[in-house]
């Protein structure tokens, strides 16, 4: 789409970095500088995009981005069985997805530790929750059987869903995000809680909001 | 004394100030990086890492050392370092710093082994010393010998220690060497015989 990659080249050259974050809100400012008579083919095309953002051009563009009250992407991963998971399965209940750096590691150890803690708090609330990471299903498996973990987790191999949801990364991208979304029984984005370093947080802020749907 | 004769000192004192807590921040990382990463077999590095380890399963060996003993390592590397830098500069400011960087750096076995003294056996200029948290306390520093293993790395001055582990600074490091390089440190997994500490008593019996 010509009207998509003049703004995007001329942010490769401005800003190396990847936050999923910074192509939306530069772009509007970069659309703005652009003298009107240029303007027509862009601005019809930014006006488009941003009116319907449930879209599915919209999903497939540098925009997308899982944001509060859209509904995400589906996804097709593996569970730490093997077998095929797909978001719609958890379709007519709330569902917590919780993006994870990695197993074995100490804060990933407490957070899923401290879900299945509160897991009866959970079902309690009609949800249900699910864990992704970019490991394999054996490395799920051994980290689930080793906390004795009651509830999914999902390979995201290559971290496709990470970067289609758009979940930031910490540290200038060396670190895969922490980030939490709730999902009502629609399927809509209620909730999206960041939190690297206090993994807990997440447990509390998703059942607060829970709760209160 | 005038004005122009104090500002003479000042500069070199507060450049030195400054070498001092940086040092124990060195002390810090450097203390991680040994304590987690690496082996006996790696290069350079090898023999200390074992002596670490080491360290960590009969700690109080190190009260037992002579003071040459806690400083000659440190000073060859020291004067490898700061002999050209003595050499080359004359700058009062830098020289300040560096010497009393290293300095601290030099003595941070002595002043680790005395954080693993004993209150009565220690000379009491030194009690005092860490008492004020000038050197490394005897309390913090038990808290590095204690599960999980994996704080108070600081062992100059300790004044790092607190804002490092609420800041979970190693941690952040940790994952990202991880993600980057794919090393696991070794506080991450369940404390096995390489960090636990082998009870006294038996050893201690042995001694004259």
């Amino acid at each position: 789409m010509a009207s998509v990659s003049l703004p995007k080249l001329t942010l490769h050259s401005l800003f190396p970095t990847q936050s999923p974050k910074t192509p939306l809100c530069l772009n509007n400012s970069i659309l703005h500088k652009l003298p009107q008579s240029q303007f027509h083919g862009l601005k019809l095309s930014r006006s488009s995009s941003t009116s319907i953002p449930s879209s599915s051009s919209v999903k497939t563009s540098i925009f997308a981005k899982v944001t509060q009250g859209t509904v995400p992407p589906a996804f097709t991963l593996k569970d730490q069985d093997g077998k095929n998971v797909s978001l719609s399965k958890f379709k007519g209940k709330p569902v917590v997805v919780y993006f994870y750096p990695a197993d074995e590691t100490p804060g990933c150890t407490k957070q899923a530790c401290a879900f299945r803690d509160s897991y009866e708090k959970f079902k309690k609330a009609g949800a249900e929750v699910v864990g992704i990471s970019g490991d394999d299903s054996s490395s799920h498996k051994a980290f689930s059987k080793k906390y004795k973990l009651p509830f999914t987790l999902l390979s995201d191999e290559g971290n496709k869903v990470r970067k289609d949801w758009g979940v930031p990364s910490d540290l200038f991208g060396t670190l895969p995000g922490r980030q939490t979304y709730v999902l009502d029984k629609n399927g809509k984005v209620q909730l999206i809680y960041n939190n690297q370093f206090q993994p807990e947080k997440h447990i509390d802020e998703t059942l607060k909001l829970l709760q209160s749907l | 004394m005038g004005a122009a004769e104090s500002h003479i000192w000042l500069e070199p004192i507060l450049a030195g100030l400054v070498g001092y807590v940086l040092a124990d921040l060195g002390s810090g990382v450097y203390h991680w990086g040994i304590d987690n990463y690496g082996s006996a077999e790696t290069p350079v590095f090898g023999p200390q890492i074992e002596a670490f380890q080491g360290h960590h399963k009969w700690p109080w060996t190190i009260t037992r050392r002579q003071f040459a003993n806690n400083l000659h390592a440190l000073a060859r590397t020291v004067t490898f370092f700061v002999l050209p830098i003595d050499l080359a500069c004359h700058d009062s400011v830098l020289l300040g710093f560096v010497g009393v960087c290293s300095g601290c750096i030099m003595f941070s076995q002595q002043f680790h082994a005395w954080a693993h003294g004993t209150k009565s056996k220690l000379p009491p200029i030194v009690v005092a010393l860490q008492d004020a948290g000038i050197l490394v306390s005897r309390p913090q520093h038990a808290a590095h010998h204690r599960q999980p293993y994996n704080n108070n790395y600081c062992i100059v001055s300790g004044v790092w220690n607190e804002f490092l582990d609420t800041q979970n600074v190693f941690g952040a490091l940790e994952m990202i060497l991880l993600f980057k390089l794919g090393v696991r440190p070794r506080s991450w997994d369940e404390p096995n015989s390489d960090w636990t500490e082998e009870t006294e008593t038996s050893s201690q019996v042995a001694l004259p």
